[in-house]
């Protein structure tokens, strides 16, 4: 406030001096501009600021005085420049280079955080398979196990069938399986079979997260034990006078983690 | 006098302006230092290194199971000049000595053999030493003179040697089927 009653007095007296120029309607046009945060006004600022002794040094000192008093007692002489006023152009070049710093920092930061992203943003990036060995092999172990009880077929122990078809399968995987598996089930109870499916090979396409996909080799193997007494406990184990048969058979599996298990959730016989 | 008042306004907010400029800086600086160490970290993953290797061998593992399972009768010489840039180490020496005898017998032969990739995978890579080894699914097509083509599917197992900075097979078979009770 003491301020503007400075610069009230000051155009009084200015309009007094020079009445017949049009001064009233200049002062607020050389009004220096406070540095805006934008890099024009900051360049203008500092333009303003390299020359101050064509600016009317009356007005640049109405913005420093911050005295009441002093503004009341203010007249002609106190206006020329005194030491203190110098300490005025380095504070708007300060604040100018402040803007610049500040632009140029957040420049930086917005490049590099999109330099970032770009970088781990890359497929081969995301996918962790291998990369993260610790769940590669996790999601590779899981998912033989589960290959291998889904596949596999005792007409004696249909229960231990069942019990992983209900738990390791998940999404379409459960009536992919079941196309799959169910003519072969309804022979191997009529031949009184064993099928056992083993997971010769296998590898880790893709991780991403709580999903991956397995590129799976497996055997499966038809034993007929129709002959003789089908027990439980001689699983797999009849050998010679059953006809054993060998198939290999390749496919993906589209596995899922839930509550830290990996479920298959997709099977991919690439077309047959 | 309006224009007067209204200037007043701007120079209450200038005594504010560089502390306001000031907080802006430290944000921009706060922002520019995290954003650069997160570059960093994400330019010199170890991870994302091996993951690059992982894929190029992958791509090329695939394509030089595919240029293997290849072969035009009408077309043989680039067929078999392509079977031997995608090897090295002893896979190449055997193709490039059995190359006459292998000619001679698809020449009478006539047939086009085409492959597909259906799907592959690295199981093991020591980026280091240069060596991988992937699983390849195959779709081979045969096509006899006749006109008949059949299908087959084809589990390959494959090895690949860094050499040059390039990926080539060194070793390529099939996963035998129900042999050696491999669990």
């Amino acid at each position: 406030m003491p301020t503007t009653r400075h610069t009230l007095n000051h155009q009084r007296r200015r309009q007094a001096r020079e009445a017949a120029s049009p001064a009233p309607a200049a002062p607020p046009a050389r009004t220096p501009e406070p540095p805006a945060p934008d890099r024009a006004g900051a360049a203008r600022a500092q333009r303003q600021a390299t020359a101050p002794g064509k600016e009317a040094p009356s007005r640049d000192t109405a913005t420093r005085a911050t005295n009441p008093a002093r503004a009341k007692r203010a007249d002609p002489v106190r206006d020329t420049p005194r030491p203190g006023r110098i300490r005025r152009p380095p504070r708007s070049v300060g604040l100018a280079l402040l803007c610049l710093l500040t632009l140029v920092l957040g420049g930086f930061a917005g490049w590099a955080h999109a330099r970032a992203q770009d970088l781990r943003a890359d497929p081969a990036v995301r996918n962790t398979a291998l990369t993260d060995a610790a769940r590669t092999s996790e999601i590779k172990g899981q998912t033989e196990k589960a290959v291998a009880a889904l596949f596999s077929y005792d007409h004696a122990d249909p229960a231990a069938y069942e019990k992983a078809t209900k738990t390791l399968l998940t999404g379409k995987a459960v009536a992919q399986h079941k196309a799959l598996l169910d003519a072969v089930r309804t022979r191997a109870d009529q031949q009184k079979a064993v099928i056992t499916t083993t997971v010769t090979d296998s590898a880790v396409e893709r991780v991403d997260g709580d999903r991956a996909r397995v590129l799976v080799y497996a055997d499966q193997s038809s034993v007929s034990t129709a002959g003789t007494k089908a027990s439980a406990s001689g699983k797999g184990k009849q050998s010679a006078q059953d006809e054993g048969t060998y198939a290999g058979a390749m496919f993906a599996v589209d596995v899922l983690r839930r509550d830290g298990r990996w479920l298959v959730s997709g099977i991919d016989t690439f077309g047959r | 006098m309006e224009g007067t008042a209204r200037t007043a306004r701007p120079l209450a907010r200038l005594r504010s302006l560089p502390a306001v400029l000031l907080a802006l800086a430290l944000v921009a600086g706060g922002f520019a230092a995290w954003a650069g160490w997160d570059w960093y970290a994400a330019a010199h993953d170890d991870s994302a290194a091996y993951a690059v290797q992982r894929d190029r061998a992958l791509a090329a593992g695939e394509q030089a199971v595919q240029n293997l399972n290849t072969l035009d009768h009408d077309d043989l010489d680039h067929g078999l000049d392509l079977w031997e840039s995608s090897t090295t180490g002893e896979l190449h020496d055997q193709l490039a000595s059995g190359r006459k005898e292998f000619a001679a017998q698809v020449q009478t032969a006539k047939t086009v053999t085409t492959a597909r990739v259906l799907s592959g995978a690295v199981t093991e890579l020591d980026d280091r030493a240069g060596r991988a080894r992937v699983l390849v699914a195959l779709r081979v097509t045969v096509k006899a003179p006749g006109g008949k083509s059949t299908d087959k599917d084809s589990r390959m197992l494959g090895e690949l040697t860094r050499t040059g900075g390039q990926w080539k097979l060194s070793a390529l078979g099939q996963a035998p089927v129900g042999g050696s009770s491999a669990g």
